[in-house]
Parts: C-alpha cells; structure tokens; sequence
C-alpha cells in the first residue's frame, strides 16, 4: 500500500470539531498581504507612474494608428497615444514585478502548507484573486494619474482603465508563472522588463518600423491597447478585443497555476 | 529489516541519486510508536535526502516508503514566511491542520520560549527564533510520526533542554521521532542509532540500552 493511502485524511479536523481557521478565507487575507507588501513596487507604483508619463510625453505630431477589428485608420494625437503605450508599459513592469517576487519568495512555504494539508485549489484560486485585486488597483491608479496629463472624457477613460486592468491581469498571470518557474530574482526582472517593454513599445506606431503591421496582434499588448485607443481615440468599444487580452490572462495563468501544482505536489 | 506490528514509518531499499552521484543505495529504516530514532552522518551522506524521502517530499528513484498514521516533518533550513508575525503562521498552519483551536500551539510557544515574539514578523526573528517556530508548525497538529532534520541548531541551552523535555512527552505518549543529526552529544537519549554510510543505514550497536528497532 503507498503511503498515501495511509495517511489520515487531512480533510477531518481533529476530534471532529470544526476547524477555527477557515482554509479559503485564511489563504486570501495572507495572499492579498503577500502580494501588497512589496514596498519598493508600491513606491515605483506612486512615483515612477507620473515621472514616466512626464518623461515619454512626446509633443502632440499627428500619428495614425490601424484599428484592426473595423480596419479603420486613425489620426490622432501621438502624445495621447503615447500616454495610453506608456500606461500600459508602467502597469506591465509593476504588476509583473509586484506578483512574481510574491509568489517567487513563497513557493517554498506554499509547499509546506500544501504538505501540512492545504487544499492546492484553495492557494490558486486566493493568489488568482489576490492577483486580480492588484491588478484593479494599479491599473485604477494609473488611468488615473493619467487625468492630470489627458481628460479623454468618461468613456474613453473607462475603456483606458479597461485596457489597463487587462494587461494588468495579463502581466499578473505573466509574474506569476515566473514566480513559479524562474528560481532567481534577476532573471525574472529582466524577462518582464524586456518582454514587457518590447510588447508595449510596438504597439504605439511613434517611430517604430512595425507601425499597424498585423504581426502587431500575436503580442499581450495588442488587445489592451486596440480596446483603449478604439474607445478613448476612436469611439467605439471594441469588446473582442478586450475578450482576446483576457484569453492571454487565462494562458499565463493556467500555466502558471499548471507549474504550482507540479512544484508542491507530494511524490508518494 | 523486519517491520513489527507496532511500526508507524517503514522505508525499504530506498535509492536517490542526483544526476551520476548516488546519494542513496537501498537505505531501510523501520521506526515503531514511541520510539526515538538518531540518522547520524556525515556532512553529504544523504541524511537530508533520505528525511525528505521519508516525508515524501523528495520523488525518489526506487524503493518504497510506508507511513501509518499523521506525519510532522520540520525541514532543516527554517522555511517560514517572512512577512508573516508569528501568530499568522500559528492560524495559516491551523487552517492547513484543520485545527479546532489554538491550544497545542499555545503550548508548544510557551514550552519553546518565544511568546513575546508571537507578533513580530519571522524576517525579525532571530536564527533560534525562527527554529522555534519552524519546529512548532511541524508540531502543531500532534502527528503520530516526527522528522526533524536538525531541530536544535541556533537553540540556547536552555530552549535545548526545553526540546529534549519536548521529545520526552512525545514519546510518553507514543509518538514515533526521528532525528537526523551529524553529531550525537548523549547517545543514551535514543532508541536506536543509525549511521548513513554508502547510502545505505547501519544500525550502531546500541549502549547498554533495550530497544526494538528494525533497520
């Protein structure tokens, strides 16, 4: 008989008496924790936001910027389309960072409390929550700082803040799948830096040779940005895409979460 | 090896290597209710290995470990979460246990010393500190079969003589320990000793002592 089949069931508490901590809301309030204590990634969320706006303002020269779902051409002010690229490239490094030294740093203690009898699915589901209340509020924050630069009007805020609440999740999942599989910090770091940066700068047609090319629509940004530009720049809501960008979410977590299960499972 | 009817935690022909280098090559080792059993080795013979094969915590290339009843394993290096108070690990670790109440980690807290440190963050705590605490979890839930990979480093002398005070009740009432170490200070404190020579365990004669291990 393996030794599984003689363990005691982990799923009875002692005596029969009901637990005093219950699994789901224990695990939620540390996970949440967990991702918010990172103080240097909430003083690059307060401070880097602004100054990077400031910085990547690029005058107010005319660009056009290819809506793909209806084809359209738009002509609109490159300093606004740069501020929604350069959002959307803040929100990646943040939250990429903020979730995959999280859940880098307790992979180990996660297996030990999966070992001591934590249901798997219990940790996933309150580090995907934990990761999805992150990235509501850094994208929340970043739209809105934006305001002090650009009032695009309620609408097109929405669908800005849309956008960034996408790649947020998106590069959430991203960090977390690092987390799992990466094993050093500077490795880690610098993949979210450099895809980070390589998607976003693509997707702003701003002195870039890949400008409204159709490879443009293989990268995490592209839905993100498309739905926040179609509906800030060109009135309309372009709700596919917004689909397409949480499909990329979905990926990175499912894989993510496909690698935390194989790196706390108990070998019987 | 023989395996009596009381053993809780039997391991057989157990064999681990990483890569070209064996570690372990058929390691046995069978360990009964209430009895406290020494691994001692050197620094690189397997111990730690063959704990974590124990623990199932570790896949290994051959053999088979077999486990009756609730097993506690407190790892080497303390593997504790940093961010966390002490209490919050107590709660976190009560929740995995499915723990009614608090009251055995209570105990443990003020038998090991460190009540003053309950809220504090473990990445304050000091080494022995942080040992307290990583012994505590694993002990939390009262399990039948204890494996402890170096429990007393970084502990003062007299939280030294608090654990051995521990180990004591444990085995009054019939739990199962075993302890890996490189050094034996009080051979007589133990049931059995096995040294980890060639991945394999060998049973030290015993001091004068009555016992019942199988290895």
């Amino acid at each position: 008989m393996p030794a599984s089949d003689l363990l005691q069931s982990p799923a009875q508490p002692a005596g029969g008496r009901p637990a005093a901590f219950g699994q789901f809301p224990t695990a939620l309030r540390f996970a949440v924790r967990n991702q918010t204590r990172n103080r240097f990634a909430t003083l690059l969320l307060i401070m880097f936001v602004p100054v990077w706006y400031l910085l990547i303002m690029a005058g107010h020269r005319p660009l056009t910027f290819r809506l793909f779902a209806t084809g359209q051409i738009l002509a609109v002010d490159g300093g606004h389309l740069t501020l929604i690229s350069a959002g959307l490239n803040a929100v990646t490094m943040i939250v990429g960072f903020a979730v995959f030294d999280a859940i880098r740093k307790s992979m180990t203690f996660d297996r030990r409390l999966v070992f001591a009898g934590y249901r798997q699915t219990t940790l996933i589901a309150t580090k995907v929550l934990a990761i999805a209340v992150v990235a509501t509020a850094v994208a929340g924050y970043t739209a809105a700082v934006l305001l002090a630069y650009w009032r695009p009007g309620p609408a097109g805020w929405s669908a800005i803040f849309a956008g960034f609440g996408v790649i947020a999740l998106t590069y959430g999942s991203f960090g977390l799948l690092l987390g799992v599989l990466v094993k050093n910090d500077l490795e880690g770091f610098f993949l979210i830096i450099m895809i980070g940066l390589t998607d976003t700068f693509l997707q702003n047609p701003l002195g870039n040779p890949l400008a409204n090319k159709p490879i443009l629509q293989w990268f995490p940004s592209f839905a993100p940005m498309q739905f926040a530009v179609g509906g800030s720049l060109g009135h309309t809501a372009l709700w596919r895409h917004l689909g397409l960008g949480l499909v990329w979410a979905a990926a990175f977590t499912i894989a993510g979460l496909a690698g935390f299960c194989l790196r706390t499972r108990r070998h019987t | 090896m023989t395996a009596g009817p009381h053993s809780v935690l039997q391991a057989r022909d157990v064999h681990k290597a990483y890569g070209r280098r064996r570690v372990l090559r058929g390691a046995d080792l069978t360990v009964e209710a209430g009895q406290l059993v020494a691994v001692v080795g050197e620094n690189g013979a397997g111990k730690s290995t063959l704990l974590k094969a124990l623990a199932s915590t570790l896949r290994v290339d051959a053999g088979e470990v077999r486990l009756r009843g609730t097993l506690g394993y407190c790892p080497q290096e303390p593997v504790v979460n940093d961010t966390l108070t002490v209490d919050q690990h107590l709660r976190y670790f009560a929740a995995a246990h499915r723990i009614p109440d608090l009251r055995r980690a209570d105990e443990l807290v003020d038998l090991l010393g460190y009540r003053r440190f309950r809220r504090q963050a473990a990445g304050t705590l000091s080494g022995g500190t942080r040992q307290k605490l990583n012994l505590t979890l694993s002990l939390l839930h009262d399990p039948d079969v204890l494996l402890l990979d170096e429990p007393y480093q970084g502990f003062d002398w007299e939280t030294y003589l608090r654990f051995w005070e521990l180990v004591a009740d444990l085995r009054s009432r019939r739990r199962a320990i075993v302890i890996i170490t490189h050094l034996v200070f009080e051979q007589d404190r133990y049931d059995v000793l096995a040294d980890i020579v060639d991945g394999r365990l060998t049973r030290r004669e015993p001091t004068g002592k009555d016992h019942h291990a199988g290895i």
